[in-house]
């Protein structure tokens, strides 16, 4: 046990809050009961229970085709794009149940908004990809949205970068640039929750950090949760962790306790990297 | 030392294996196919373009063995070689060492005088051919061309000036300038007179056509009370008056018109007086320079491209067809695009992919094979007889029993070719909003965007392109098809365009005039078939440049719009 303790990661240059959290003390953003979801006849989510507390990172990790993924995209209702996809359970946010019956979808993934793994800036100007939400609500007086575009890029760390070029093609970003735009483009509806979906595996290591550093400063203000395969990154950015596996809630607690003493042995295997 | 790479003589099926013969199979297609279509382009350049230059006029001494000679004014048409067995067989005498004897189609003109244009002439028996230089041609409102000799010009009946030289001697080229300065006067006149009845007294007889249908109007609701009349009778007095006035300007300007008369000398010396009126323009090609020639070629070409046909479409312009072609295809594009996004749309991204939805796609993709003919008499049945008579009942009751819409016309040609080329937009649309990424459209929606506002704002335009992509195919085929547009609207001479200043301006219940018609008509329901030939040539080659052109415009656009959306080269 001990040996195996070695070669898992160094958690003494996370900077995080070393104090010890407990998830019992958290406020409740989103809270999971019993959900299953199915791909036709496969279930790929077999019963997950947890709660994703407020203003705090909250990281899923596990192996390749473990649900994290599918898990995430349940909570703004992603999933309702795929045909053959069935749902039972239910997901609250702040106490109302998101899949019930007459739900306004559109307004519950304003709420909780999202970010891709491949950066998926629209062909427009950045400046119009920042006010793309905000026109969608109705919202167009043009102070209102230019004072939201700053405070967005300035939030996502790109206004300074962009500033200058805010009426030129967001295609012609570098691709963390372009992340980092999604990131504020989801920033500027001002949702409750943000998902992120692997949102640096696309990118090189600076940019990587950039979005590290980025997700630090907006857990101020957001409950995040984010999913990566990359163990590291979620022991540096998260306060909370889930690790899943074959569509299970295999382990759910803080990130320090986890990673260092985690209480079920495929956790342990995971992230000594014994497996996946 | 070193190995020397020996050129080894290969096998035939070492050259089969090498994929050489497959290489030159692909690139021969390909240049059989480009020396196809630039021998097509050449043909109908060279032959619809040779049309407008001016050519010189010979005069000859033409004497057949056994037929009295006679002398010979005209133009050369072309040269063919005939046998003389068959020319023997046509009862002419021909000596007996022929075998092959080159003709010459020669273009004497005068039709009113000799009844015809044009003779077939043996070029053996032509001697003493000269260019004269006093020799002129003139083109007229009616019976094609003249040539001859200036003799007399007269006001009034009153000689101004006169010639009896055939040479350009001083009193020759001051009858010939006081001719010309003539001509110039009554085209003005012309002009005028055009103008009076086409556009003021056009807009009288429309404006008293409309009070007209607004009477039986009145009298078909049981609504004509005095008042009404009185209104109405008023309006006309109105326009009657002023239709009085005009009608005075007229027979002022037509006595004005009228007043100049020449004398000219036909080639079998026959000398005829006629009025200036009649006349075009005049000119004398033997004594032009390339320069003039060339400025002569430029007036012909813009007359052709900018004047109405004259004389059963072989003369004067094809501007009306020019102009009916582009609004059709404009106003079929307007319908169709629309038309065909939605329900593309419909199909990809609302309609559940079951097996109903691919029956629908099958047969909407088989409609793009169904022949135009049967467009043609789908729009004749249902839109004109069908749609066209119940509009005529509902809406212009006062017009019956003359019909509105329940004819031909350019709305119901526009729709016809509109659902021809419908399935072309609708594969093309399809595809291309197959092609958006879904994380960008998961991105919309991530946003708060519902699936009609992510389809509007973001999907639409990324797929504008390809939506282009469909227009042009769809434009390409419209813009070509004739046979259904026989059916339902195109006429051979279209009195006025759908366009024009009276209201509401675009008149869609008229009948128009297209070029594809206009070659068929002129080149195959013309009298004279000599005189349109080079016609059906020169619409062509101008059918192909106006939809190069439409083409070409519509494909700016898609590069534009390609630029804009690169992101889906991804």
């Amino acid at each position: 046990m001990s040996e195996a303790k070695t070669h898992s990661i160094d958690i003494s240059a996370m900077q995080r809050s070393q104090q010890a959290l407990r998830i019992e003390d958290e406020k409740v953003c989103l809270a999971v009961n019993d959900l299953h979801l199915y791909y036709g006849d496969k279930e790929a989510l077999k019963g997950i229970d947890m709660v994703i507390p407020e203003k705090k990172v909250t990281a899923f990790i596990g192996p390749s085709g473990c649900g994290k993924s599918t898990l995430l995209r349940c909570f703004n209702r992603m999933n309702d794009l795929v045909d053959s996809c069935r749902i039972t359970g239910e997901i609250t946010l702040h106490d109302q149940n998101i899949y019930e019956k007459g739900t306004d979808v559109a307004e519950l993934r304003r709420r909780v908004g999202m970010v891709f793994q491949k950066p998926n800036p629209f062909p427009k100007s950045i400046y119009e990809n920042v006010a793309y939400g905000l026109r969608i609500q109705g919202i167009n007086k043009k102070r209102v949205i230019d004072e939201t575009v700053e405070w967005a890029l300035r939030s996502a760390a790109l206004w300074d970068e962009v500033k200058d070029r805010l009426h030129e093609s967001a295609l012609g970003m570098s691709g963390g640039q372009q992340q980092r735009l999604v990131i504020a483009r989801t920033v500027a509806v001002k949702p409750e929750v943000l998902l992120l979906d692997e949102p640096a595996s696309a990118l090189d290591p600076i940019s990587t950090l950039k979005i590290e550093e980025l997700i630090h400063e907006l857990k101020e203000e957001f409950t995040i949760a984010i999913v990566t395969h990359n163990m590291q990154q979620a022991a540096r950015v998260s306060d909370y962790t889930a690790f899943m596996y074959m569509g299970n809630m295999v382990e759910f607690g803080d990130t320090n306790t986890l990673f260092t003493n985690p209480t079920k042995q495929q956790t342990e295997d995971y992230i000594t990297g014994r497996y996946g | 030392m070193s190995k020397e790479l020996k050129l080894k003589k290969q096998t035939v099926s070492e050259w089969m294996k090498s994929g050489d013969p497959w290489v030159w199979l692909n690139a021969g297609a390909v240049a059989i196919c480009v020396i196809m279509v630039i021998g097509l382009l050449l043909l109908i350049a060279v032959r619809g373009l040779g049309h407008f230059w001016p050519a010189d006029i010979v005069e000859a001494r033409y004497e057949m063995p056994g037929t009295p000679a006679y002398n010979l004014v005209a133009e050369r048409v072309e040269t063919a070689e005939v046998s003389a067995a068959q020319l023997r067989e046509a009862g002419i005498q021909v000596e007996d060492h022929h075998d092959m004897m080159s003709r010459t189609l020669m273009k004497t003109g005068n039709r009113d005088v000799y009844g015809s244009d044009f003779r077939w002439v043996i070029d053996e028996y032509l001697t003493d051919l000269r260019r004269p230089e006093m020799l002129f041609a003139a083109e007229r409102y009616e019976w094609g061309n003249l040539y001859g000799y200036l003799l007399a010009v007269k006001e009034d009946g009153k000689v101004v000036a006169e010639t009896s030289d055939k040479e350009p001697t001083a009193s020759a080229l001051a009858t010939w300038e006081a001719f010309q300065q003539r001509i110039d006067r009554a085209l003005a006149i012309h002009d005028d007179i055009y103008e009076i009845e086409k556009h003021e007294i056009g807009s009288i007889n429309y404006a008293l056509e409309r009070i007209r249908l607004k009477q039986r109007g009145y009298e078909l609701r049981n609504e004509l009370t005095p008042a009404h009349l009185a209104d109405l009778n008023a309006e006309r007095a109105q326009y009657d008056a002023e239709y009085k006035q005009l009608q005075q300007r007229l027979i002022e300007l037509y006595k004005e018109i009228n007043r100049d008369t020449f004398v000219v000398e036909a080639m079998d010396g026959s000398v005829h007086e006629m009025q200036v009126a009649k006349i075009v323009r005049a000119y004398r090609p033997n004594s032009m320079g390339v320069f003039a020639k060339l400025g002569h070629y430029g007036s012909k070409v813009v007359e052709f491209l900018t004047a109405e046909p004259r004389e059963a479409n072989t003369e004067g312009g094809v501007f009306p067809a020019i102009f009916g072609t582009i609004m059709m295809v404009l106003l079929m594009t307007i319908l169709v695009t629309p038309f065909g996004v939605v329900a593309a749309v419909y199909l990809r991204e609302y309609a559940s992919q079951g097996w109903f939805t691919r029956i629908i796609r099958i047969a909407v993709n088989n409609l793009a094979g169904v022949p135009s003919i049967v467009y043609g008499v789908f729009g004749l049945g249902f839109f004109v007889y069908f749609l066209g008579s119940g509009i005529d009942q509902a809406f212009f009751p006062e017009a019956l029993p003359s019909p509105t819409f329940g004819t031909g016309g350019l709305m119901w040609a526009s729709i016809t070719l509109a659902l021809l080329t419908v399935p072309v937009v609708i594969v093309a649309t399809e595809e291309g909003l197959a092609r958006i990424p879904r994380n960008v459209r998961e991105g919309s929606l991530a946003l708060g965007a519902t699936k009609a506002e992510t389809l509007w704002r973001v999907v639409l335009p990324m797929a504008s392109p390809a939506i282009m992509t469909g227009v042009i195919l769809a434009v390409a085929r419209a813009a070509g098809e004739v046979a259904p547009l026989m059916l339902v609207g195109v006429v051979k001479l279209a009195p006025s365009l759908p366009l024009d200043g009276n209201y509401p301006f675009l008149h869609l219940d008229q009948k128009f005039m297209h070029l594809g018609f206009h070659i068929y008509d002129v080149g195959f329901q013309s009298p004279n078939v000599e005189a349109a030939r080079p016609l059906v040539y020169a619409t062509a080659l101008l059918l192909v440049i106006v939809i190069a052109l439409l083409n070409l415009a519509a494909v700016t656009i898609r590069n534009h719009l390609r630029e804009k959306y690169k992101s889906l080269e991804m």
